[in-house]
């Protein structure tokens, strides 16, 4: 655990000089650190808990809604609507979980784009909630100690602190007893529950935490992107881009949707000029290559090199 | 075969697209231009199940459904890379004549479409209740370890299978070339999503459910449509998809209860 705290701390301080030691790359560091927090948001549910969900792009949307609605028509400022949206996605993954998890495996995934595709229908067709398909435009923010919130650095800053926020709280539950919960419904939900553990209201807890965290992190790529489209942003192809992040990264693992981020933007980033729109490419090829030849993702199989090599030096003596 | 397909949209797109290719090329009428791309269509198939979904078969349940969401995106964005972003359709002199039969206009794009379905269902059908393999077929899927303890090799059976499935997407994507547009990557989704919908409605592994399943997803989303608000025409189909799922897991017309 001391091991993550450093990895922490390595990464906000990488993170506090950045901006200015890169001052013309913070579009994409912030891509990459909204990227990493909703992966491992996502990871909560799909690695520690294994129910692969395909519509997390909802909560995305949810977040980004809730702040621009707020700001354009209530005046209310990000972080009250963020909170707001955090609670509403909670209940919304409560009631969706209640829904769903009676599915198993691939059915439950199948059942999550489904309902994703009816709340991007909602967010699309209900005008006088979301603005309809023109979609929402923030035109001011309040500036909390003289913040400029439309700066890069600013939002690089908030997506920082988004990113660690929810990789210390993965690190905190991977130790916990909710953690350890988590995983044992994954592996076998029947044994799990001959031990005492409701497999229902671990996945329930799982969700709605994963759907808090991710529509804290929408929240702001609302700010970031001041406008906002339901075709974008509740897209399943997002829901997909975040799934496939932390399942190359490594499923599970507490670093494995961050490297899953930073390996994914950055190669999309690289091949920008060759592939155009199709940089959707690389995750394909990679999702395949993490299938066939390394299931347990990027990180996740460092890890299992690096344990193997260390009980064979124990055997050795 | 209860492998969960992710590219199967995007197999009908890829139809639609080889159809433009035949077109452009060789100035082939679509319906054509099926007498090469179907074989095309069913050997891909095989190749991709042979090289990537045979050896996915012992993994966890999601991994191959990850490794057919991996194919999707792949044959979508390489058609985006070759093709280019904007819709392509072939033109064809007939795509807009009409006649109708008992006081109801039929476009013959459509006619010709359900046609080409009807012939595909009865051989379907044929192959799967008159011919050693389609024997093979529904003893593999009902029972893989007994159909392999009477000597069925399975393998061959997945991989024809899903050659089948490819061939069928390729057919569809060619007939409605001349009626629809094709874009590398949106089509694909929505006829995979589609495609779901269907042979949940109707019941799994059963081709006469399927059959009904997509008749009834039609009136769904038309009815649907009509008497409630338009704009949710396909949220109705998702719906339906979901109350399925949930509480008739075999599908309304299927008689295996088997709890997903």
């Amino acid at each position: 655990m001391t091991k993550h705290l450093l990895g922490l701390g390595a990464l906000l301080a990488v993170g506090v000089v950045y901006p200015f030691v890169f001052p013309n790359a913070l579009t994409i560091a912030i891509s990459v650190l909204l990227f990493a927090g909703w992966a491992t948001s996502w990871d909560l549910l799909g690695g520690w808990n294994g129910q692969v969900s395909l519509g997390h792009a909802s909560f995305v949307g949810l977040g980004a809604y809730f702040v621009a609605i707020g700001q354009s028509q209530f005046g209310l400022a990000p972080w009250w609507t963020m909170a707001l949206a955090a609670a509403f996605a909670a209940v919304l993954g409560y009631f969706w979980g209640q829904l769903t998890f009676s599915l198993r495996g691939p059915y439950f995934s199948l059942s999550t784009i489904a309902v994703a595709e009816v709340l991007r229908l909602i967010a699309i067709n209900e005008e006088w909630l979301t603005g309809g398909a023109t979609g929402v435009f923030i035109a001011t923010l309040p500036e909390p100690f003289g913040v400029d919130l439309f700066s890069r650095t600013a939002q690089f800053y908030m997506a920082l602190a988004f990113a660690a926020g929810v990789i210390a709280t993965v690190i905190v539950i991977s130790r916990a007893r909710f953690g350890y919960q988590l995983r044992a419904v994954r592996e076998d939900e029947d044994s799990a529950m001959a031990a005492g553990i409701d497999p229902t209201a671990t996945k329930l807890k799982a969700f709605m935490l994963s759907a808090a965290l991710t529509s804290a992190g929408g929240g702001i790529y609302g700010i970031v992107l001041a406008f906002i489209e339901p075709h974008v942003i509740f897209a399943l192809l997002l829901s997909v881009q975040i799934a496939l992040t932390a399942i190359i990264g490594g499923r599970g693992t507490i670093w494995g949707p961050a490297v899953g981020a930073l390996v994914l933007v950055g190669a999309g980033e690289m091949f920008r000029t060759t592939f155009a729109e199709a940089n959707m490419l690389i995750y394909g090829i990679l999702i395949l290559v993490v299938v066939l030849f390394v299931p347990r993702g990027i990180v996740g199989e460092l890890a299992r090199r690096h344990i193997r090599r260390l009980y064979a030096k124990r055997a050795q003596g | 075969m209860r492998t969960i397909n992710f590219a199967h949209g995007d197999f009908v797109v890829l139809g639609m697209y080889s159809a433009v290719l035949f077109n452009a090329l060789l100035g082939w009428d679509p319906y054509l231009s099926l007498l090469l791309a179907m074989p095309i269509g069913f050997f891909a198939g095989i190749i991709v199940e042979r090289f990537i979904l045979s050896r996915v078969v012992d993994a966890p349940p999601e991994s191959a459904l990850l490794a057919t969401l991996g194919i999707s995106l792949i044959i979508g964005n390489a058609i985006l890379l070759t093709f280019g972003g904007e819709p392509r359709s072939v033109q064809v002199s007939y795509a807009s004549s009409t006649f109708s039969i008992a006081g109801v206009n039929v476009s013959m794009v459509l006619l010709l479409a359900g046609i080409a379905t009807v012939i595909m269902i009865a051989a379907l059908y044929a192959l799967l209740n008159r011919t050693e393999v389609g024997r093979a077929i529904r003893g593999t899927a009902e029972n893989r370890l007994g159909a392999e303890l009477v000597g069925v090799d399975t393998r061959r059976i997945h991989s024809i299978v899903f050659g089948l499935g490819v061939m069928l997407a390729v057919m569809a994507g060619v007939t409605l070339i001349p009626l629809l547009f094709a874009t590398p990557t949106n089509t694909g989704a929505v006829f995979t999503l589609k495609a779901f919908v269907v042979t949940v409605l109707g019941g799994l592994g059963n081709v006469g459910a399927a059959i009904a399943g997509g008749i009834l997803l039609g009136v769904v989303e038309v009815l649907g449509a009509s008497y409630f608000m338009s704009e949710y025409r396909e949220a109705y189909g998702l719906i339906a998809f979901l109350l399925i799922l949930l509480f008739r897991p075999e599908g309304l017309f299927g008689r295996t209860v088997k709890r997903v």
